[in-house]
């Protein structure tokens, strides 16, 4: 069956749009962090936001009135999924209307970490400090994990296949995989891949204590002992159909770890599964944490010649919506030849390992590499 | 390529009802009444005072020993019951996908860690809360449990969930991508869950009276349920007990309201509708519906309505007035009562219930099961978000 990247969009801390992120990556740019506080404790932590701007001209939505930013972030990145297929030529040559498009025949699959963690708070906050009498039916509705998806398939008109994943980074691909299961059924023409995630100080403070989370940037890749990463939030989309322009060739659903040192053998496994002559560029999840390690030992016995990009020192580690953004990036790379600059890598830390380094990377298949934090290991591999 | 069937060589499960099939079968058939006053946090300030919950001591006894086991959530050792049961079943069931529905995960550990935040207490425990909440950890931990490590799909469609898993996986082994898929359901009580549900009034200060007339909302529940699916004829090649086929499996989404189903009944209509037709049978066929049938005043008018006019006098019940709303788990754990149906061949009986709707005419099994013969059957799951889905099951016949 033939699954292909038909549209992406993407909402993230460095603006909105994958043209205008791409440039940004390109130019070596990355986010600005900024500092964010709760009265539960003094303690302040770094994040990456999405920048208030970038949702301005979000089309108004009765389902968007009192939703949290998760939701917006992705409305905004599954419109633009759809739009950007507008010039796609898709099904038998006949170009893609989406007025006429049956909502039916199109599947939603929302990828999500840690879903609607601010309403989650306030909700859980009243229940703690005034009791269950001071529970709030408003909020209560937006903490369950698939409200954004819900939201989103009402903007959408979306009456058909409705699924929310919920896993650690890895979650994306796993989307992806239930997209393509999906796609083999006769009655779906189109699966919408959104992952999505928003910041908050609880978060923050859950992956500190983790002793997983940065006090402040830049993130390290690479880096022994590991300095840890740092939060950010946004939404990824990509709209799958039986054309386009990139393929996804396949997907390995990975496989579990119980003890983080058990990652990096999980890791040989999906490379070795998705190694391909073309596949010369790696697009890792490294974040600064056990992951780098985990994915350098495995990249330098399966795939040492790759060059490999991580684009979480610029946008940071965006969990639930992580890996949909590493498929976009390794499909802008195909389709442009050329991968952003690897930031923050100190070569005496890289070792051994090819880093992007901004110049042309010319490629025919790209490897997504996906090591949750916590235990879920997934990857897909791209060509042109 | 030619559809495999699906067929389900092993289940396990674990309820208010009882641990295991043996226990669940002997409550369901006397239509037990599993419902009692929460014990697990404090309920003074809710409307609603009752769930049906698992009793700690026995879910101690089934999980891993060392400090490793201690540190599990409760919804972790819900699950390796559940899965421990199957597998003794059939012990080289190994699968290629895990898919798992559920609604909260670890949610009582994030209690506990706000809690402690909000309190400033000693946070020594916060590491092992944090890493132990998320949804994928119970059914991460259950494989390990059993030496298993197959890649894990969780769903988390609200109240949908389990069915949707099953659903899911059944499509899985039909397109013939995958030989086996474990497949199923979990969600343990929670306190902030049970507030919301309360704050919503939507949970009842009362019995749940799912289809009754004067019903005033649901109850809810816990547990976890996981079916083993795997292709027919590779079930038949390596000998392995057959239980029941999966048939059909119907999904829609309606976009009426967050909470609220739309009042016409057409997002349940379309997954049974997409349920029979995938099933290949008419809606004549159908010999028992185990409906959602939570026992709001909206949900029961809006399925009742979909029910009625698809199937006609069709007998229904909703078996949450006995064990209540195991909200992800309960698409699963309901996917096995009727498996036992099917195997005993009697109806599940609708508890609590004192006369119907006079708008909507069902033929509702009241408050006793009873004998019959049935051989395809439809469960229903329909949850916040306006998700719905729809399984059909067979009398497995070569």
């Amino acid at each position: 069956m033939s699954l292909r990247i038909a549209g992406m969009g993407w909402v993230t801390p460095l603006g909105r749009g994958i043209q205008a992120v791409w440039e940004r990556l390109l130019a070596g740019e990355e986010a600005s962090a900024q500092l964010i506080s709760d009265s539960l404790q003094e303690q302040k932590y770094p994040f990456f936001p999405v920048p208030s701007s970038v949702l301005k001209d979000l089309p108004p939505h009765p389902r968007l009135r009192r939703a949290s930013p998760i939701s917006r972030f992705a409305a905004a990145a599954g419109l633009d999924a759809l739009k950007g297929a507008r010039s796609i030529t898709l099904i038998e040559g006949r170009e893609l209307d989406l007025g006429k498009i049956d909502r039916g025949r199109v599947a939603l699959i929302f990828a999500v970490s840690n879903g609607g963690v601010v309403y989650t708070k306030r909700f859980y906050h009243d229940v703690a400090v005034s009791g269950a009498q001071s529970a709030s039916p408003l909020l209560f509705p937006e903490t369950v994990f698939n409200a954004p998806a819900s939201h989103l398939a009402a903007i959408l008109g979306i009456t058909g296949a409705t699924y929310t994943v919920v896993g650690d980074g890895a979650v994306g691909i796993l989307a992806m995989l239930m997209a393509e299961d999906l796609m083999m059924n006769a009655g779906i023409d189109f699966s919408l891949v959104v992952g999505a995630e928003e910041a908050d100080w609880l978060l923050c403070d859950a992956y500190r204590k983790w002793r997983l989370l940065k006090m402040q940037p830049p993130i390290e890749l690479f880096r022994r002992p590991p300095r840890g990463m740092i939060l950010s939030e946004g939404a990824g989309a990509i709209l799958l159909a039986r054309d386009g322009p990139i393929a996804v060739d396949k997907i390995h659903a990975g496989a579990n770890f119980s003890r983080r040192n058990e990652a990096s053998e999980r890791i040989v496994r999906i490379l070795s599964d998705l190694g391909d002559e073309r596949a010369k560029i790696l697009v890792t999840s490294a974040n600064g944490t056990f992951v780098d390690l985990a994915e350098e030992t495995a990249v330098l016995r399966e795939m040492s010649d790759a060059t490999i990009y991580s684009l979480k020192p610029a946008l940071g580690e965006s969990v639930g919506a992580s890996a949909i953004w590493q498929v976009i990036v390794a499909a802008q790379s195909l389709r442009t030849k050329r991968l952003p600059p690897l930031l923050h890598v100190d070569p005496g830390n890289i070792g051994k390992l090819s880093p992007a380094s901004g110049k042309e990377t010319p490629a025919g298949a790209a490897i997504v590499l996906s090591c949750g934090l916590n235990q879920q290991v997934a990857g897909l591999r791209l060509s042109i | 390529m030619k559809e495999a069937r699906v067929v389900v060589v092993a289940a396990g499960v674990v309820s208010p009802l009882g641990f295991g099939l043996v226990e669940t079968l002997e409550a369901l058939r006397a239509g037990r009444d599993c419902v009692g006053g929460v014990t697990r946090f404090d309920v003074e300030q809710c409307r609603c005072k009752t769930a049906g919950q698992i009793a700690d001591e026995r879910l101690f006894d089934h999980r891993p020993k060392g400090r490793k086991g201690k540190r599990l959530h409760r919804a972790s050792q819900m699950m390796i019951c559940a899965l421990g049961e199957a597998l003794a079943q059939d012990s080289r069931f190994e699968p290629d996908l895990t898919v798992i529905g559920t609604t909260s995960g670890g949610m009582s550990f994030g209690q506990n860690y706000y809690r402690a935040l909000h309190r400033h207490d000693e946070l020594r425990h916060a590491p092992g809360w944090i890493a132990n909440y998320p949804p994928q950890k119970p059914v991460i931990d259950a494989q390990d449990a059993f030496g298993i490590s197959a890649p894990c799909q969780v769903i988390a469609n609200a109240c949908a969930s389990g069915t949707n898993a099953i659903g899911h996986a059944f499509e899985c082994v039909r397109s013939g991508k995958y030989e086996r898929v474990l497949a199923g359901g979990y969600d343990a009580l929670s306190e902030l869950v049970f507030v919301g549900f309360d704050s919503l009034q939507a949970a009842t200060p009362e019995r749940c009276r799912p289809f009754d007339r004067n019903r005033t909302g649901m109850v809810l529940g816990e547990g976890a349920a996981i079916l083993a699916l795997e292709n027919l004829e590779h079930a038949q090649a390596r000998g392995a007990r057959i239980w029941a086929e999966i048939t059909g499996y119907g999904i829609s989404t309606d976009n009426f309201h967050l909470t609220q189903p739309d009042p016409s009944g057409t997002g349940p209509r379309q997954a049974m509708e997409r349920a029979v037709a995938s099933a290949g049978v008419r809606a004549e066929a159908i010999d028992y519906i185990n409906a959602h049938g939570t026992a709001t005043p909206f949900n029961d008018a809006a399925e009742g309505k979909a029910i009625a006019e698809l199937f006609g006098h069709v007998p229904i019940s909703s078996t949450k007035g006995m064990m209540g709303h195991s909200l992800g788990a309960a698409g699963a754990i309901e996917a096995i009562f009727c498996l036992l149906a099917l195997e005993h061949q009697f109806l599940p009986p609708n508890i609590n219930f004192r006369g119907g709707d006079e708008a909507i005419d069902l033929n509702i099994i009241a408050n006793a099961s009873r004998p019959a013969k049935i051989d395809i059957v439809l469960s229903n799951s329909f949850g916040f978000g306006g998700t719905n889905a729809s399984i059909v099951i067979q009398k497995f016949a070569a």
